[in-house]
C-alpha cells in the first residue's frame, strides 16, 4: 500500500479542480465591461464570490492534509517575506500587520516575539539562522537591501533543504526552477547595476543546472557575455524574454512553475496533487488581480492576454 | 479432530483471513478517495460507491472458498470427516489461489479503484470508464476462485 497517503486530500483536490478558472472563462473576464460581469463569471465558475483567498486554500489543504511536510515548502516564500518585513518594522518602529502576508507557516506574533527578545530558537529551524544573521546584519549596517539580499538567498536553499531532506522530486524540481529563475534575474539585475563578485557570490542561490561561478563570472563580463552564457543552457528561452522584457521573464517563470505543477495532474496519491492545486490557485489569483489592474487602467485587451499567466486546467 | 482436519480448517481461514484483508484494505482507500470528493461535491457519491463495492468482492470469494471447504469436510453439517494428511493438506493448497490473490488483488483494485475516483471527480460523464479500470483486475481475483473452487470440489473425501 505504499504511496497511497493523501487519497482523501486528492480526492477532494480533484472535485474543487472544477472550479478552477478556464481559458474560456479568462477569455469572458478580458472581454467583460463592467465588474458585476466579472463578479458573475466568476461564481458561475466557482459557486463563490471569487473572493477566496490563499489562506482559505491553503486552510483547506491542511484540514485534508495536516501532516503533509511538502505543503509547508510552499509557504517558505511568505515566511521570509514576513521575516524581510518585521525586520524593516522593527527597525523603523512600524506596525508588521501591514506588511505581514498569509498564509504563513509562522504566526507574525511568533516572528515578532522571537526577534524582539532574539530567542530564535521560537522560530522553525530553516529561519533561525537567517533570522539572526538578518536582524545583526540590518542592526549594524542599517542596509535594508544586504539584509533582503541575504533573506531571499536563504529562503530558496531553505526550500532546496527542505525538499532534499524529504526526497520528494515534485518539491526539488519546484525549488531548483525557482532558483534557477531567481539566479537569472539577481544576475542580471547585479550586471545592470555593476555589482561586485562578492555581492553575486552571496546574492545567488547556485543551482544544479546553472553554474553559479560561471553565472557570476558571466555576468561581470557585462549583459552580452551573460545573455551568450544562458543561451547555451536549457534557459535559453527565458533568457531571451528577459532582454524584452522583465515582466515576460516573469511571466515565463510563472508559466514554468504552472508546467511543472501539470506534472501532477496525472497521479492519483500524494502531496503532489496538492502543492498543484496550490500552485494552481495561485497562480488564478494573480491572473485575477492582474486583471483588476489592467482594467482599472484601461489596458487594451492585447496586453491583459499577455500577461495572463498559464492555467491548470 | 484428526490432522488432516486441522489442516483443512487452516485453509478454510486462510481463504477468508487473507481476501478480506486484501478487501478491507482496497475498500478502504477507495473509501478514503471517494470521502474527500463527497466532502466537495454530495452530488457524486453514488457514483463513487460503485467503485467503492468493487474491492470489495476479494472477501466474498475468499468466504465462497472457505465456504466450500467447511462443507466439504463435513464441519458445517456438524459430522466433521476423519481427514487425513494429504487430504488436510489438498485443501490447504486449494485454498491458497484465492487467499494470496484475493489479498493481492484486493489492494491493487483498490488503487486503481481510488485513482478512478479522480476520474469520477473531474468528469462525471467518464465514470464508467474508471469502473471498466478497476473491474479489469477482478478477472485475476475470478480465476483464482475458479481454481480453488475446482480443487476443493475434487478431492476425494
Amino acid at each position: 500500500m505504499s504511496n497511497t497517503k493523501y487519497a482523501d486530500a486528492v480526492g477532494a483536490v480533484r472535485a474543487m479542480e472544477n472550479t478552477l478558472l478556464t481559458k474560456n472563462d479568462i477569455d469572458q473576464l478580458i472581454n467583460s465591461r463592467s465588474k458585476a460581469e466579472i463578479t458573475s463569471i466568476i461564481s458561475s465558475r466557482s459557486g463563490s464570490s471569487g473572493n477566496d483567498t490563499l489562506s482559505d486554500v491553503w486552510n483547506m489543504l491542511r484540514e485534508y492534509a495536516p501532516e503533509c511536510k511538502e505543503l509547508e515548502i510552499l509557504l517558505y516564500k511568505n515566511d521570509f517575506h514576513n521575516l524581510k518585513a518585521v525586520l524593516k518594522a522593527i527597525i523603523s518602529n512600524r506596525d508588521p500587520k501591514q506588511y505581514y502576508i498569509e498564509p504563513s507557516n509562522v504566526e507574525l506574533s511568533t516572528l515578532v516575539d522571537a526577534i524582539n527578545s532574539k530567542e530564535y530558537t521560537e522560530l522553525p529551524d530553516y529561519l533561525q539562522n537567517t533570522a539572526a544573521e538578518a536582524y545583526e546584519l540590518i542592526t549594524q549596517t542599517l542596509d535594508g537591501q544586504l539584509s533582503d539580499s541575504l533573506i531571499d538567498t536563504s529562503a530558496l536553499k531553505a526550500i532546496q533543504k527542505s525538499a532534499d531532506d524529504l526526497g520528494n522530486s515534485f518539491m526539488q524540481n519546484y525549488a531548483e526552477l525557482l532558483i534557477v529563475c531567481a539566479d537569472i534575474k539577481t544576475a542580471y539585475r547585479c550586471c545592470l547595476l555593476g555589482k561586485s563578485a562578492q555581492f553575486m557570490e552571496n546574492a545567488l542561490c547556485g543551482s544544479r543546472e546553472i553554474d553559479k561561478e560561471q553565472l557570476i563570472k558571466a555576468a561581470l563580463s557585462g549583459t552580452d557575455s551573460l545573455f551568450s552564457f544562458l543561451e547555451g543552457t536549457s534557459y535559453s528561452n527565458a533568457a531571451a524574454l528577459l532582454k524584452e522584457s522583465a515582466a515576460k521573464y516573469e511571466k515565463w517563470c510563472d508559466d514554468a512553475v504552472m508546467e511543472l505543477a501539470e506534472s501532477a495532474r496525472m497521479q492519483a496519491f500524494g502531496s503532489e496533487p496538492l502543492a498543484a492545486y496550490f500552485i494552481a490557485k495561485e497562480a488564478e489569483i494573480k491572473n485575477l488581480r492582474i486583471l483588476t489592474v489592467c482594467k482599472e487602467f484601461g489596458a487594451d485587451k492585447e496586453t491583459m492576454m499577455e500577461r495572463m499567466r498559464k492555467l491548470y486546467v | 479432530m484428526t490432522n488432516g482436519l486441522v489442516l483443512a480448517i487452516i485453509g478454510a481461514a486462510l481463504a477468508a483471513l487473507l481476501a478480506g484483508i486484501g478487501s478491507a484494505k482496497g475498500v478502504s482507500l477507495v473509501g478514503e478517495a471517494a470521502s474527500g470528493v463527497v466532502s466537495v461535491d454530495p452530488s457524486k457519491f453514488s457514483k463513487v460507491l460503485v467503485l467503492e463495492l468493487l474491492p470489495g468482492t476479494q472477501g466474498l470469494y475468499g468466504l465462497i472458498a472457505a465456504m466450500f471447504i467447511l462443507l466439504r469436510t463435513g464441519v458445517l453439517g456438524g459430522s466433521a470427516a476423519e481427514l487425513t494428511v494429504q487430504q488436510g493438506l489438498g485443501f490447504l493448497a486449494a485454498s491458497l489461489p484465492i487467499a494470496v490473490v484475493g489479498l493481492i488483488s484486493g489492494i491493487m483494485q483498490g488503487r486503481t479503484a481510488a485513482a478512478g475516483v479522480s476520474i469520477t471527480a473531474k468528469k462525471p460523464d467518464h465514470n464508467g470508464k474508471a469502473i471498466i479500470m478497476a473491474a479489469m483486475v477482478e478477472t485475476y481475483a475470478i480465476l483464482a476462485l475458479l481454481i480453488s473452487v475446482l480443487m476443493i470440489l475434487n478431492i476425494a473425501v
